[in-house]
């Protein structure tokens, strides 16, 4: 899966799930100040993104380390490129 | 006429509103300070009784106020509304729920004259209440009778903004029903930031209530929620646009 596609799939669901404009979800997007997402919402969205990626997170996880989407996009890439080794 | 009707609304019963929370607290301070009742549970039944004032200035100020109720059972529940304006706290009193606990933000708190009211009735700050212990306080709210009332969307500013799972969660693991409720007319008669109360149609309505168990799953409580925003917004767009 190439990056353009991580990004593509869990801004889809992140738009989805949570109802953000496409156009806030810039990389560089804090997910507290800029996109409003609150603790629950944290969990909800390793959920979400576990049921659109169809792999496990949340062992994985540290939702402390996450400040922004970009940091989430890495996050991602790193697990997709583990799981095809 | 139309800027006449809002001086009215606005000189008349604006300030009769004020005057008559002012009155009623001054009057109600030393009873409910030293015998507060259970939890704060003879403050809540104050704010009841406050709001129904409210509630009939907000008649007199409005074009009409319609309140379309259910027979559903005024007990334990979550209450969910749409917010638009600060009159939408004194609303819930329309449907007879005479016993709530708001989960509110903090910022309410440090009102001077909301705050002996807000801490007395034992209400809830989100902001600075761990979810732990929020949870337990609602759960023993609910076992005195108490119904919760919450706003998803968190603030007035976007009447549009999105249901946080928040009070649906909180209703998922207390095993409480929600009763949706859709406010409609409240932000044309006093709009974020405004002083001036306009006259406009407001419009209460009561949904039956949802189980959190007809949701099941780990999203079960964001599946709730988008359902529960849809059909309260769906029927304030609905009368809105009328």
């Amino acid at each position: 899966m190439t990056r353009e596609e991580i990004i593509q799939k869990t801004n889809e669901a992140l738009s989805k799930e949570f109802e953000l404009p496409v156009e806030q979800l810039r990389p560089e997007a804090s997910f507290q100040t800029d996109l409003g997402l609150d603790s629950l919402d944290a969990v909800d969205m390793v959920v979400v993104l576990e049921q659109k990626f169809g792999m496990t997170l949340r062992q994985k996880y540290d939702l402390r380390s996450m400040v922004t989407l970009n940091d989430l996009y890495n996050f991602i890439e790193k697990l997709a490129n583990e799981a095809q080794k | 006429m139309k800027y006449f009707r809002t001086a009215i609304n606005t000189l008349l019963w604006g300030s009769g509103a004020l005057l008559w929370l002012g009155l009623s607290t001054l009057c109600a301070f030393p009873v409910l300070y030293f015998w507060p009742g259970k939890d704060g549970q003879r403050v809540r039944k104050f704010v009841y009784i406050q709001s129904k004032g409210i509630l009939f200035f907000i008649r007199l100020c409005a074009k009409k106020l319609t309140v379309e109720k259910t027979d559903a059972p005024l007990g334990p529940c979550v209450v969910t509304a749409n917010h638009q304006s600060a009159l939408d706290l004194y609303t819930v009193a329309a449907l007879g729920f005479d016993n709530v606990l708001y989960i509110t933000k903090g910022w309410v708190f440090k009102l001077p004259f909301f705050r002996f009211v807000m801490n007395g009735a034992g209400y809830i700050d989100a902001e600075k209440t761990p979810p732990q212990i929020m949870l337990e306080q609602c759960r023993k709210a609910a076992q005195n009778g108490c119904a919760i009332m919450l706003f998803p969307q968190g603030s007035r500013k976007n009447p549009q903004a999105r249901f946080k799972s928040g009070a649906f969660f909180l209703a998922e693991q207390l095993n409480l029903p929600v009763v949706p409720m859709a406010i409609s007319g409240t932000g044309k008669m006093l709009p974020v930031g405004s002083i001036w109360l306009r006259a406009s149609r407001v419009v209460l309505k009561q949904f039956e209530p949802i189980s959190p168990r007809s949701y099941s799953g780990e999203l079960g409580h964001l599946k709730m929620a988008q359902d529960v925003k849809k059909k309260i917004m769906d029927f304030v767009n609905t009368q809105e646009a009328k």
